[in-house]
């Protein structure tokens, strides 16, 4: 193949895919297509990611699995992944990241699951919550490394799993997809060797404790300790001296921990002293808070890193003003027009971090905001997409 | 109209003013929820049916009946797409609902305008610099003599014409009002310059030609040229529809211009004033505020452009109230008399000034 006629079959391509993109922006075409889409009730979407909720199943008094049919085709994930969740509450759409908690499911896959509890005043939980079958939900991109092995290797053999409260929706997914490989007479001599400490308070918020219960009735290969902290027959709080005593050879596992950041310290510590902390691997579910900067005594906020995503530069935001005025002091020009809040110029995406609307007082550490730098001080550091 | 000019306002009172507006923005933004996000999706749905079966009338009907029902269903459509839909939205007034058919950033509206242009000469220019003579390019769109402040020049008596012609050729009034072709006219802008201003709307105008008179008629097949006339009707519906709305809400009797020098210094409770004093309202009932984008509430836009629209209707009573305690003219009136007022300033000033 010559290379001229390569060159000009990939230009012809490009050439052409830039006025499809045209044409459907210029004559709204895939605003047509969305919009008839969700007319005729279809989970289907041009632009978006969608499920419809099949089923709900109540783990706990506060836990709820919801049983999901993605409309699109599922890209397939690994057990102990995670799916934003995108869900509109009082006219806002808001996002949050749950653990799948069904196993590992291949492309196309027509069901998967997410285990969640209500938080008091989690507005995404709580609406969640108040779904019923039928409804439609928005769906992100899967991700996340927390996966029992990468996608060509094996599973290593000696695990470890620790799951603390709601951590366990990862933690399940993992042991569900081992159970489904295992062999199914449970008396045969088998390689496999994984043992499960499911914490909670107390019994009654343990999740899926019956099925765990019962899988390791089944399964030789699989034991389980279950330890309540607010019983102390089960040895109560999981510490360090409990833990080695529950797992001699913890230095010997690959060890997965989810749980409150208490329980991923104790299990990270415990493997680290005994020279095992590169085989320990968790997942938290509340980030670490950002350093919050106080105000001084004339209210203006003290200096905040601000990450600039799209250039990946760090500025530091000091000095009087607001964002839009102590960016460009730093150096940086951000797209602006009024300056006083009106015309939406300056709006721009905060992707972390805590800021003051200097208009209303109003403080909001919500991620994934918008923001308009001309009326917002930094009150913890922060990453904007600039 | 207004029956007694405004008061003049001391710094205390405008502070006093702007802070009691600012308490009644904040009210509006911490009520804002599910019943606005449904309002503009139940006008966007409209939008869709209307235009679909508009289109399905032109495209498959045959006979005077289905066309006017066609072109009236379409130019409906485009109306309010224009208006209630692109305006609003464009404003940033959904941007709160993280809905990406509902980002000001990336709306593309049914027009020939660029929405970079608009979001650029509208919302940054004209409601930052409203009714200010020589900073708000509105004032008259820098071809019409709509205050007799504005110097007079002979061109002016032709102005009439001027606004007739704008009103039926308006989404193209609008799409070149950021290339500032005026400017290239006096020599201030380079051709060059020009190219460069004037390349995003040749490309959306090319591509909103194409639709409405190549491709649309094409799929029509032996209805074409009923199509492409219909297209036409309802773009010129639609034109002069916009056209009438927005002139009257800065043109009526008793709107002011201001001065450059009257601007200096502005603080907070004087730029409201200023929104407040630049514009006027028209009264009606529910259809002509829909249909309007809630433009005819030009006053409460002014005040709170990133405000829904459709909550202009419920603070109207309020920003009155305030507006009388505060001795501020409220310039309201019929449509007919806000737009009869509107083409008798045009006549009047289309003459010069008697010295």
């Amino acid at each position: 193949m010559s290379t001229p006629d390569a060159g000009l079959g990939r230009r012809v391509q490009a050439a052409g895919a830039r006025l499809a993109a045209a044409a459907s922006r210029y004559w709204f075409l895939d605003r047509h297509a969305e919009f008839w889409l969700r007319e005729l009730g279809s989970t289907w979407s041009v632009t978006a990611s969608r499920a419809r909720v099949v089923d709900v199943i109540d783990e706990t008094s506060d836990t709820r699995t919801l049983v999901l049919a993605p409309g699109g085709r599922w890209p397939g994930h690994l057990a102990g992944q995670y799916v934003p969740i995108e869900l509109e509450v009082d006219g806002v759409r808001l996002r949050r990241c749950y653990s799948i908690s069904s196993g590992s499911a291949r492309p196309g896959a027509r069901r998967i699951s997410i285990t969640v509890r209500r938080v008091t005043g989690g507005r995404v939980s709580t609406a969640l919550h108040q779904l019923r079958r039928g409804q439609v939900i928005g769906l992100g991109q899967t991700g996340g490394d927390f996966v029992l092995g990468a996608p060509a290797s094996p599973i290593p053999t000696k695990l470890l799993l620790v799951a603390g409260g709601s951590g366990v929706t990862p933690i399940i997914a993992m042991i569900r997809d081992l159970a489904a490989g295992a062999p199914r007479d449970a008396s045969a001599p088998h390689g496999r060797d994984v043992v499960v400490i499911h914490a909670s308070r107390g019994t009654g918020d343990a999740i899926f404790s019956t099925e765990l219960a019962s899988l390791a009735t089944r399964f030789r290969w699989l034991r389980l300790h279950a330890r309540r902290s607010d019983d102390v027959a089960t040895g109560g709080r999981l510490d360090a001296t409990g833990l080695r005593a529950m797992v001699p050879d913890l230095a010997d596992r690959e060890t997965f921990v989810c749980g409150p950041p208490g329980l991923i310290d104790v299990v990270t510590q415990a493997a680290v002293d005994l020279g095992a902390g590169h085989r320990v691997r968790h997942e938290r579910f509340v980030a670490p808070a950002p350093r919050l900067v106080a105000g001084d005594a004339t209210g203006a906020a003290a200096p905040a890193t601000v990450a600039l995503l799209r250039t990946g530069t760090q500025v530091v935001a000091a000095g009087p003003g607001p964002l839009l005025a102590q960016l460009e002091r730093a150096g940086q020009r951000p797209a602006h027009g009024c300056r006083i809040g009106i015309c939406h110029s300056c709006r721009c995406r905060k992707v972390r971090g805590t800021v003051e609307d200097t208009l209303t007082g109003a403080v909001s550490s919500e991620p994934d905001q918008d923001i308009r730098l001309c009326v917002s001080i930094a009150r913890s550091d922060l990453e904007l997409a600039l | 109209m207004i029956t007694q000019p405004s008061k003049s306002l001391s710094p205390a009172e405008a502070d006093a003013f702007g802070r009691e507006l600012d308490a009644l923005r904040e009210r509006v933004l911490a009520d804002l929820g599910q019943r606005d996000v449904d309002h503009i999706r139940r006008i966007i749905r409209l939008v869709r049916y209307t235009e679909t079966g508009g289109r399905v009338l032109l495209h498959l009907g045959v006979g005077p009946l289905t066309f006017v029902l066609g072109v009236t269903a379409l130019g409906a459509s485009k109306i309010l797409e224009n208006m209630e839909v692109g305006h609003n939205v464009m404003h940033g007034q959904y941007d709160w609902t993280a809905d990406p058919a509902l980002d000001s950033k990336t709306y593309e509206w049914d027009i020939v305008a660029d929405p970079a242009h608009w979001r650029h000469s509208h919302n940054f220019e004209h409601h930052t610099f409203t009714n200010i003579l020589g900073r708000d390019r509105d004032v008259g769109y820098t071809f019409l003599r709509v205050s007799k402040l504005q110097r007079w020049k002979p061109l002016h008596l032709l102005q009439p014409i001027g606004a007739a012609v704008l009103a039926l050729l308006f989404q193209w009034g609008v799409a070149l009002h950021d290339v500032h072709l005026d400017q290239t006219f006096t020599g201030r802008q380079s051709f060059a310059e020009l190219r460069r201003r004037a390349a995003p709307v040749l490309r959306k105008a090319g591509w909103q030609l194409a639709k409405d008179y190549l491709v649309f008629p094409a799929l029509a097949m032996a209805n074409a040229p009923r199509v492409a006339f219909g297209n036409l009707l309802a773009n010129g519906i639609r034109n002069v529809w916009t056209f009438a709305i927005i002139f009257c809400g800065h043109f009526p009797d008793g709107a002011r211009v201001y001065r450059q020098a009257e601007v200096v210094d502005e603080g907070r409770g004087d730029w409201y004033l200023r929104q407040l004093n630049g514009s006027a309202n028209i009264s009606g009932g529910r259809a002509l505020h829909v249909l309007s984008g809630h433009l005819s509430h030009q006053i409460e836009h002014h005040l709170f452009p990133d405000i829904p629209a459709a909550r202009y209707p419920e603070i109207a009573p309020q920003v009155r109230e305030i507006c009388t305690r505060y001795g501020q003219a409220y310039n309201t009136g019929s449509f007919a008399a806000q737009l009869g007022s509107v083409a008798k300033l045009l006549v009047r000033n289309a003459l010069p000034t008697p010295a």
